[in-house]
């Protein structure tokens, strides 16, 4: 390739290399300012990614809707997922739809899961947000923390996520309206 | 070097002029290009390397006490520098292969930390395979600005990962279609190392990652025909081993002849493991609907592929005498025909293993023709293979199993001896 076309190709291309990561960021920054607060209520484990780390893996309790005929529903389909709140403020699902809403930016776009046919007809979805990292010295003590609030009936684990025009951030995790990077450090604190 | 000597020795045996010596010398030097020492090469490519992928490590580490948005500068700051270097690179070291395959890689690592890094810290879920698939898109394009091979090579390796996790790994599984169109873009620069630098390292490495590559991702293809993917595998198989048979790669040495070991290796062990009964009997009990079958990804995969291979197959006898068949070359062609009456019939079985002995066979008496002790051990070992095969599965008495045994490794001994034997007379008749 002779000089002439290089630079400016060299340019386009460091210019596509910071476009696609600030434009991530500019997506999620959004939702995070404009979207609407829910609070999932979780029970997490601890897994290992390669590449970001640690993190905690977040299930959710409130995956599942009860849908009129679950037959026309597919396993892994896209669906749209409306949220309402349960007498507590926790999330749970209002309704799904196959196609995307027009007039409305309060959803969440999800796969189904699984399904359940016959008389309990209901669809589970799966969330496209699962992860919450932390610091890697961090995650093993969390996961000690959720697995002892998951046990305790008393304690409530929940995690905080905003949700604007299908997408959606996880802010943080709590436990008993603590943030958990809060009850780590208490925790770490105590030992020392 | 080696051909300073060379040509010094032929001017003191009088052999050439001093006109001829300066003008071959003065051909070498600038059919070479600038001197490249290979050796800084390959170190600065793997300190690019370990530095990158470390600094992929230390973000990974996820710096919570630090606020989001310095984090989010941080994630730019390899990036940046990354880019830095490549623009350095471009306007004041364009000619060093040093600079230019350092700089890409650490380049390509620092894209994969940046998005790594916000992917982090926005708790964007674990979908490996788009993840994957951004980073080897944004990696595309410093194979040809930079001119990269290094670039070009873990470009191959993300997309193979990508199909990968998307066909095999990934739920909901997927097929990976988007690969073929992903690889296709990387063969202009394959094509350009084929064309300019046929002799260097870097035109062998992607002769073994490209077929490698495409072998592995082919199975993803796959949805509810798998028995056809055998077809499509061993036509594959037939294309590696044309394009192996082709003149410059040909004379290039077998182990830098990616396509021609893959494409005989993998002709071989398919064999093999047809040469048991268990997927004949599911095949002959599986019913099918013809329809279904060829309006499916598998059967046109495996249509366009044994259209390819016969097409090479033909021009490759054009080109030389049609009638020395080389070891593995028509095997696919055979399987179709074998597939056939496989459907109906267990007799199968035992063409197959014809097939095998055949091409132990044929590849001994290759070994033997162009006097290369590792072809001979090849074609022994293929029979080897296939006997041990049928130690398992066959009713064969003790005795006769032993004494197969025992004749194979006589066989061994024997055409070894033989070979250098007559490597020995030829050398002496010299």
């Amino acid at each position: 390739m002779n000089q002439k076309i290089t630079i400016p190709a060299f340019f386009l291309m460091v210019l596509a290399q910071l476009y696609v990561p600030a434009s991530m960021i500019f997506q999620k920054e959004r939702v995070i300012a404009q979207g609407t607060a829910y609070k999932f209520r979780t029970a997490p484990i601890d897994p290992n990614d390669p590449f970001r780390g640690k993190y905690i893996t977040l299930s959710f309790n409130e995956t599942g809707v009860k849908v009129e005929n679950a037959e026309e529903w597919n396993n892994a389909d896209e669906v749209y997922v409306f949220l309402t709140t349960d007498s507590n403020g926790y999330a749970m699902i209002q309704s799904i739809i196959k196609e995307q809403p027009k007039g409305s930016d309060d959803y969440i776009k999800a796969n189904i899961d699984y399904i359940m046919t016959d008389t309990l007809s209901t669809v589970f979805v799966r969330y496209p947000f699962d992860r919450f990292y932390m610091e890697e010295s961090k995650a093993p003590v969390a996961e000690t923390i959720y697995n002892e609030a998951a046990i305790d009936s008393n304690q409530v684990a929940y995690a905080l996520v905003m949700v604007m025009n299908g997408d959606a951030v996880v802010r943080d995790i709590f436990i008993d309206d603590v943030s958990i990077t809060e009850v780590i450090r208490k925790e770490q604190n105590k030992v020392k | 070097m080696k051909l300073s000597r060379e040509v010094a020795e032929l001017l003191k045996a009088g052999v050439i002029e001093q006109d001829t010596a300066d003008r071959i010398e003065q051909y070498y030097l600038t059919k070479a290009g600038p001197p490249q020492n290979k050796l800084v090469i390959v170190f600065g490519i793997l300190g690019s390397l370990l530095v990158g992928l470390g600094i992929v490590l230390i973000l990974a580490h996820n710096w919570d006490e630090l606020s989001r948005s310095i984090k989010t500068v941080i994630a730019f700051i390899p990036l940046l520098a990354g880019q830095a270097i490549c623009g350095y690179t471009l306007f004041r070291q364009q000619d060093s292969i040093t600079w230019r395959e350092a700089g890409s890689t650490f380049l390509v690592m620092a894209i994969g930390a940046c998005i790594a890094l916000i992917s982090q810290i926005y708790n964007i879920p674990g979908n490996l395979s788009s993840f994957l698939f951004t980073w080897s898109l944004l990696t595309l394009p410093i194979i040809y600005v930079m001119r990269s091979s290094v670039a070009s090579l873990l470009y191959l390796c993300g997309i193979t990962w990508y199909a990968c996790e998307t066909g095999y790994w990934g739920y909901p599984e997927r097929e990976s279609y988007l690969y073929w169109g992903l690889l296709l873009l990387a063969l202009p620069h394959y094509y350009n190392l084929y064309k300019k630098h046929s002799e260097s390292n870097f035109f062998t490495f992607h002769n073994w990652f490209i077929p490698i590559s495409v072998i592995t991702v082919l199975g993803t293809v796959a949805t509810g025909f798998e028995e056809l993917m055998f077809i499509a595998y061993m036509s594959l198989f037939g294309v590696l081993y044309q394009i192996g048979n082709t003149t410059i790669l040909r004379e290039q040495k077998i182990r830098n002849n990616g396509y021609l070991v893959l494409g005989s290796l993998g002709s071989v062990a398919l064999l093999l493991g047809l040469s048991f009964d268990w997927f004949w009997e599911d095949l002959r009990t599986k019913e099918f609907s013809t329809e279904a079958m060829v309006s499916s990804p598998e059967f046109i995969t495996a249509v366009v592929l044994t259209l390819a291979a016969t097409a090479l197959l033909v021009y490759q006898k054009k080109r030389e005498s049609p009638f020395t068949i080389k070891p593995v070359e028509l095997v696919f062609l055979l399987l179709i025909g074998i597939f056939f009456v496989g459907m109906t019939s267990p007799f199968v079985t035992i063409l197959i293993n014809l097939l095998v002995l055949a091409i132990g066979i044929l590849t001994i008496r290759e070994g033997a023709r162009h006097n290369h002790f590792g072809i001979l051990n090849y074609g022994l070992l293929i029979v080897t293979v296939l006997i041990i095969c049928r130690f398992f599965d066959t009713n064969l008495s003790f005795i006769l199993r032993g004494l197969l045994f025992v004749a194979v490794g006589l066989g061994f001994f024997y055409a070894n001896y033989w070979m250098a034997r007559r490597k020995k007379r030829v050398k002496s008749e010299e």
